[in-house]
């Protein structure tokens, strides 16, 4: 454990190195480079009287160096490709500059902050949400497989409820594995889709998460269910109906209750099991998670939120700016493994048998 | 009437047919309700973001592979120090949210193209593809690694080992090849519905904020940058007015056809790809 | 309860599993049923008993589909009566549940004679190391293999104690044992036998012992033969491709080979030379073993093995069998260790590298107890002998090797079927085979009996024989005692034993 906590602890300063390394990069290189740019083809960009954006100007520019460089055509052509992109350069930082050129100042980095704040609760919000919803997802589609495979004569109104619940799934199913814009696009005109509640809403019920999550937990029931140890708890006679109605059943509520329990039933041993060997997945979905919520404010453009504002300075070059959100996501992401590797740690630990 | 059940009696046989099927019907009524122009943008959209998915596979598949054998040939020398390094990079390249790590790899493959130093798509396709690798292999070499641990810790390995077979036989022959490419494939298939995800996220993402008029991106359509087209936005948008009007509802499928194809494409594919795994892992009891 | 027969029929989707039409449980009767691994035996019990799961395979008993035997009020009171103690006993104990709660849960919360079961399977342990063993949650490790087997045979007699003293008005029961004594050593196996006849003699009951150990046979004839009317032995034999049969196995069958055996072994000649040589202490993971040429442990002596000899090393289960094979063979590393093999000495300073260059496949070959981990069951029957190192040409003679195993059992497609469709007996021997073409001086053998019937306990067996008589060394290692002391020279027979 020690071990794992070192780790995490050397990968946040080694990542941490690199990009505020990188930063100082950065500014060192594009100091320097514009410093040379500037010196090679800005007299040209300055020509009033060319209009780069007409092929016919643009024929005519070559033509006259072709007169003045006979011979060299081919030079002259990429004399003039590189002048006219040098234009176009110019004109889009003339036009992005307009927007701010911003610097890491304490201003700025205490809004980041708030951001990143909100982008945190966001996130709390909804790890816990999902947490919930696989285990009752996962509890409830193997509760009711369970069910269909008891069955087995069925009436014709429960035929038709069967086809009505698959259909009912494969709509959901579309739905849940929308990615987040489709379904936020599709409701735009409809609801204020910038506010965080939204985003919460629309990170659990998008992009897959709580349908590829809860499929692992079901599948992990399922192989939980085909041990040995299941065998021998049918043996003992306890409950293994899965007939929610029955009195050796599972009732609903113990279904979609937080803390799940299933006294006296079979499954509680899958249960138990299953959610153990789920802990470690747990570090995957929260990642998952992050790349839905940053799809989510980026592709939204919402505007004050912390991976739309990284990727607004991302394209006015404001790289210093883009690491530190990337730092802080980073963070976050580190934060949650050493969180799950600690808490998954202290349960293992509680099985192993330290007190004899 | 044999054959049809066959291919009818298998959950992922049942969804690839008819995720083929399906996008054949899409493709005749759009050829018929679409205007020229966008059908082709659709149709050349779609064929490149599965042809960059392919592509990702292979990476993942080649990357993933190369990493485990690496790693197994570490740990089985007992070269722990640098085991313990590869480890590390990898642990890294898992805590970097997939999407950022996309993203930037993303941005720089573009800034090459802009500036002319990749121009063909030949070039530019791989490259894509690689980014998005680079982001998805840890997960292959997990499946790997979890595979050929499972074998050591049988006398499967030790009993191979001491008839004399070679170790490297055992490790990718025996154990990959032999008793884990059902594994592999199915996690190769789940890799394909990532790669889709993420791609028309981050294509999505790409043309809505970092492009501008100024900046203009010229990568080749696929379907994330087409539905990030000002016309398919629309196009999304007018589902929301079925909630005034049902009525609204026929002309989703004539007058917004562009925008509500490619979004059933993509959603469509991957709950194709979700289904087609959960399948195929039931059918061969993974 | 009357004499029930059963016809079951168990398969996949696309084939055939097993089926079997004459299957009798014989109320208040004790009933040893044989058969090789993987014929069936476990799958049909469980079948009547009503365990498959509905999911992954198609029944039918007597005719009926299963879900329709499920409901049915007979299944319903067996299964209220009874109980199963499945084979593995470690995956059948939950790791995340304390042990004294499993040994409390549902209905064994009801029965009352629990201490007194536990007193008598963990006989001579003190109370405080069992409540302690009660305390933990089950690891791979922890309890040992024959301590969980215990617990779940704990269980069962709980179980029967609740029937005995509840006396229900339907008397329908069926106490089925897989494997119970497959990791106890023969102490504690006799500690359970006693207490299975014991609790029979007090009121009957309907059980069902499957098995392969047939030392058991002699057990009861030598200790329990007042209850020989009460007790039936049978085999579960092939009788086609899935299909299977029920029949008497004769006591004496056995009884009388093993009279005949330890008639005519061969006695410890020092004609050969020296090929395995090893110190007589040791020291692996923390714990010191030493060997010794007796029983009482007074003689610590060289484990010395000649080419043309087959000694046998004995020790109670979890003391290090296969601890000290894997030793000699390279694939753990000791604290201390030494070994001369083939004239060369090796010690725990000895680089691994030196196995794979020296010894695997060229000097000394070892043979795994569990076929099914040890082979590749995804491979075809040839395919299993790809990569090994053998010498050109011997593709040929491989098949007359083959051939001379399986004599009788193959055809042209034999070569050519997967390893996992093979029979437990079949598998078992290819698993030898494959460590006997590479014809190294040295073969080592862990359990090479495990999970055979009679039939083909006498087939591997004479491989061996021919083998040893062809000048190779065997180190045999083996919990099964009797048919080992009877074939091995009692001079060439060592005890395994920790230190304290």
């Amino acid at each position: 454990m020690k071990r794992k906590l070192l780790e995490h602890a050397f990968s946040v300063v080694l990542i941490t190195v690199v990009l505020v390394g990188a930063v100082a990069g950065i500014g060192w290189y594009e100091r320097n480079a514009r410093a040379s740019e500037k010196e090679k083809t800005e007299v040209f960009g300055e020509l009033a009287f060319v209009n780069f954006n007409d092929p016919f100007d643009r024929a005519l520019l070559e033509d006259v160096a072709n007169v003045y460089y006979p011979g060299q055509h081919d030079r002259n052509e990429t004399a003039l490709a590189e002048i006219a992109s040098s234009h176009e350069q110019a004109l889009a930082k003339k036009l992005t500059s307009s927007h701010e050129s911003e610097r890491l100042n304490i201003a700025k980095a205490g809004e980041l902050l708030g951001m990143y704040l909100s982008f945190l609760i966001v996130y709390a919000v909804v790890i816990a949400l999902t947490y919930y919803g696989v285990h009752t997802i996962g509890v409830w589609r193997f509760c009711l497989k369970r069910r269909e495979l008891e069955q087995t004569q069925l009436s014709f109104f429960q035929k038709v409820l069967r086809l009505g619940r698959s259909t009912l799934g494969v709509a959901a199913t579309f739905v849940l594995f929308s990615p987040a814009y489709v379904i936020a696009y599709a409701l735009k005109t409809r609801l204020n889709t910038d506010t965080s509640l939204f985003m919460a809403v629309l990170a659990l019920v998008s992009n897959g998460l709580l349908i590829v999550y809860s499929n692992k937990f079901y599948a992990f029931l399922t192989s939980e269910s085909r041990k040995g140890y299941v065998e021998t708890a049918y043996v003992k006679n306890l409950n293994h109906s899965y007939d929610p109605h029955a009195s050796d059943g599972i009732p609903y509520r113990w279904i979609f209750r937080m803390r799940k329990r299933f006294d006296g039933h079979v499954f509680d041993h899958i249960y138990r099991n299953a959610s153990f060997q789920y802990l470690p997945t747990l570090k995957e979905q929260a990642s998952f998670l992050i790349t839905g919520l940053i799809i989510i404010e980026m592709a939204l453009n919402i505007h004050g939120h912390l991976s739309y504002e990284m990727l607004r300075q991302l394209l006015y070059k404001n790289y210093d700016i883009v690491i530190a959100t990337i730092l802080l996501v980073f963070y976050t992401v580190k934060a949650t493994e050493v969180f799950s590797d600690v808490m998954s740690h202290r349960i293992a630990v509680g099985y192993e048998n330290t007190d004899s | 009437m044999k054959p049809i059940q066959h291919l009818f009696g298998h959950k992922d046989k049942r969804w690839a047919l008819s995720w083929v099927l399906v996008v054949l019907v899409l493709f005749l009524w759009d050829l018929h309700f679409l205007n020229r122009p966008s059908l082709k943008l659709v149709v050349s959209g779609f064929i490149n973001t599965m042809i960059i998915s392919g592509l990702v596979i292979l990476f993942t598949l080649v990357l993933g592979w190369v990493f485990t054998i690496l790693l197994d040939a570490m740990q089985s020398r007992r070269r722990e120090k640098t085991h313990f390094v590869v480890t590390f990079l990898l642990n890294l390249v898992r805590s970097i949210p997939q999407i950022v790590g996309v993203l930037f790899g993303y941005v720089i493959v573009t800034t090459l193209h802009r500036q002319g130093i990749i121009s063909s798509k030949m070039q530019l396709f791989p490259l894509l593809a690689f980014a998005m690798a680079l982001f998805i292999f840890p997960e292959v070499v997990d499946l790997m690694r979890e595979r050929i641990d499972h074998y050591r810790k049988l006398d499967f390995f030790n009993a191979m080992r001491v008839c004399g077979i070679r170790e490297s036989r055992i490790v990718n022959f025996n154990i990959l090849w032999r008793n884990s490419r059902i594994h592999i494939f199915n996690k190769l298939i789940s890799v394909f519905g990532i790669a889709v995800f993420l791609q028309c996220s981050v294509d999505f993402i790409i043309s809505v904020g970092l492009s501008t008029d100024v900046n203009p991106i010229s990568l080749p359509p696929t379907l994330g940058s087409l539905l990030a087209h000002y016309d398919s936005k629309q196009d999304i948008q007018s589902i929301a007015s079925l909630f005034s009007d049902v009525s609204y509802f026929p002309q989703l499928f004539t007058i917004h056809l562009q925008g509500v194809s490619v979004a059933f494409l993509i959603v469509f594919t991957l709950v194709s790809i979700y289904n087609i795994s959960n399948g195929y892992a039931e059918r061969n009891q993974l | 309860m009357n004499q029930a027969r059963f016809s079951v029929e168990i398969a996949t989707e696309t084939r055939p599993v097993v089926s079997v039409s004459d299957f009798v449980i014989e109320p208040d009767t004790i009933t040893f049923l044989f058969g090789e691994s993987g014929i069936g035996k476990s799958m049909i019990s469980k079948a009547i008993y009503g365990l498959i799961d509905p999911a992954r395979l198609r029944v039918s008993v007597n005719g009926r589909n299963y879900s329709e035997y499920l409901r049915r009020s007979w299944t319903r009171n067996l299964q209220e009566n009874s109980f199963f103690v499945f084979q593995e006993p470690s995956s059948h104990l939950n790791p995340l549940v304390r042990l004294h709660e499993q040994l409390n849960e549902g209905s064994l919360s009801k029965a009352t004679n629990e201490e007194d079961v536990l007193r008598r399977l963990w006989q001579s342990v003190p109370a405080e190391t069992l409540e302690r063993i009660l305390r933990i949650y089950p690891k791979p490790y922890r309890p040992s293999g024959g301590e969980k087997q215990r617990l779940l045979l704990a269980m069962a007699f709980k179980k029967i104690g609740l029937f005995q003293s509840s006396n229900p008005e339907d008397r329908t029961n069926f106490f089925v044992f897989d494997e119970p004594t497959g990791s106890l050593d023969n102490v504690y196996r006799n500690l359970f036998l006693e207490l299975l006849f014991d609790t029979f003699r007090k009121s009957p009951f309907t059980a069902m012992l499957i098995t392969h150990d047939y030392s058991i046979i002699s057990e009861i004839f030598q200790k329990h033969n007042d209850i020989l009317s009460r007790v039936r032995f049978k085999e579960l034999v092939r009788a086609g491709e899935s299909r299977v049969s029920v029949r008497d196995f004769s006591p004496d069958h056995y009884l009388n080979w093993l009279r005949k055996a330890s008639g005519s072994r061969v006695p410890a000649s020092s004609a050969g030379e020296v090929v395995l040589d090893v110190s007589p202490r040791f020291s692996i993971f923390g714990r010191k073993l030493g060997i010794y040429a007796d029983h009482a442990k007074t003689r610590p002596a060289r484990l010395t093995v000649r080419s043309g000899e087959m000694v046998y090393v004995k020790a109670p289960s979890g003391v290090g069998k296969t601890t000290l094979a894997k030793l000699i063979m390279g694939l753990y590393q000791a604290e201390e260790f030494e070994m001369k093999l083939l004239g060369k000495t090796m010690t725990h300073q000895t680089p691994p590298r030196m196995w794979p260059q020296k010894v695997w496949g060229k000097n000394a070959g070892m043979v795994f107890q569990h076929a099914d981990e040890a082979l590749d069951l995804e491979a075809t029957v040839k395919e299993t002998f790809d990569g090994l190192p053998l010498e050109k040409g011997r593709n040929r003679s491989l098949k007359t090797d083959i051939a001379e195993l399986f004599e009788g059992e193959i055809d042209s497609s034999f070569l050519n079927k997967k390893v996992k469709l093979l029979s437990g007996g079949q598998k078992q021997r290819l698993n030898l085979l494959r460590t006997l073409v590479l014809k190294t001086g040295v073969v080592i053998l862990d359990e090479p009996l495990n999970a055979l019937d009679f039939g083909s306990i006498q087939r591997v067996l004479a491989i061996l024989e021919r083998h040893r008589n062809r000048g190779a060394a065997l180190l045999m290692i083996s919990h099964n005692e009797e048919i080992f002391d009877a074939l091995v020279d009692p001079a060439l027979v060592y005890h395994l034993a920790e230190l304290n």
